[in-house]
């Protein structure tokens, strides 16, 4: 089946929420997502962007139209000790269009990326539990780096940022 | 002790290169340090910064035996969370031995956090070593959530021959 992969633009930002939504149901999480379309405009697509979307896009064999089926979210971040990176965010694929080589296209496609723009790895997150997507990333040589080298992920949340942002000094 | 916590210009590079150094040694990865001077001033400094800086500067006269004045930074740089939006990821945080327990980590942190919700930022992240306890400790107090524990998250990386390979369609 034909797919075409693009850059995404503003006018696909409902197709992003969407398939975030779909993504974090599928992480069974979907009462977490309180993003809305206009975060993503935003954010996504103003100055000074906080992330970039690609979507891949095909003509369902029941319509005339085009349907956004797949989007991988990613960002640029810095490695101390070795510079640039690459951070994908999300990725998913709508189940219907699974297997069809639009993940794979998608990973080739933000690898080459990557490298074209210096960056000396491709980091992401996965969750213990999803056994595919761990081996969909083993197979092309991602690295556990939290099994191999121990690092564990925190996060402080709005509330405890703010009680520090305030904090006084000691 | 008096310090001074301030953003970081381009001018504290050559201090931020000797920290990251003395960090990596303390994560026992000395080894893995390929950063320069140079890299840090291209790529924080000029028009789009991949990361920003905050140092903490005591006064003259507890400057180390070295003469430095500069002890301690964090590096940060803004995320995206798809389910939340905006965030901040605090990459690198340090304060040399001999001035920790002075409150100037705190001070640090405090700063990244103030920086990251007047940006808009609904959480900051960060990555600890498993073996690092008084790092643990040190977070933990602040109120953070061990996203590994909690959610099973790995921090996932391809690189190397593994990024050409992933490039190029071999699989």
């Amino acid at each position: 089946m034909e797919y075409k992969l693009r850059k995404a633009e503003p006018k696909d930002v409902p197709d992003i929420l969407r398939l975030v939504k779909e993504l974090a149901k599928y992480e069974e999480m979907e009462n977490q997502v309180t993003l809305t379309e206009q975060d993503l405009l935003e954010d996504g697509f103003g100055d000074t962007p906080f992330y970039h979307c690609v979507i891949a896009e095909l003509q369902p064999q029941s319509s005339d139209g085009l349907e956004v089926v797949g989007f991988a979210m990613y960002y640029f971040t810095y490695d101390p000790w070795v510079g640039k990176q690459l951070y994908l965010e999300d990725f998913f694929i709508t189940q219907e269009y699974r297997g069809l080589g639009i993940g794979s296209h998608i990973m080739r496609h933000l690898s080459d990326l990557a490298m074209k723009t210096r960056c000396s790895g491709m980091m992401f997150v996965v969750a213990e539990n999803n056994e595919s997507s761990i081996q969909f990333y083993k197979r092309r040589g991602a690295e556990d780096l939290s099994q191999e080298e121990g690092w564990r992920l925190y996060r402080f949340d709005k509330e405890s940022l703010v009680k520090m942002a305030s904090a006084r000094e000691e | 002790m008096e310090f001074t916590i301030r953003a970081a210009n381009v001018d504290d590079c050559k201090d931020i290169a000797r920290m990251i150094t003395e960090l990596a040694e303390y994560e026992k990865a000395i080894d893995q340090v390929r950063i320069t001077q140079r890299d840090l001033e291209q790529d924080g400094f000029s028009k789009n910064p991949f990361f920003h800086g905050i140092i903490a500067e005591v006064p003259e006269p507890h400057k180390t035996k070295e003469g430095h004045a500069k002890v301690g930074y964090a590096l940060y740089y803004f995320s995206y969370c798809s389910y939340r939006g905006r965030a901040v990821f605090m990459e690198d945080l340090y304060v040399m031995p001999e001035f920790r327990g002075k409150g100037i980590g705190k001070a640090l942190m405090s700063k990244v956090a103030q920086l990251g919700l007047a940006a808009g930022c609904q959480q900051l992240n960060f990555t600890v070593l498993d073996w690092n306890k008084s790092s643990l400790d040190f977070y933990l107090n602040q109120g953070c959530t061990d996203t590994t524990a909690e959610m099973g998250y790995h921090y996932m990386c391809c690189k190397g021959e593994a990024l050409e390979h992933l490039a190029h369609g071999q699989l």
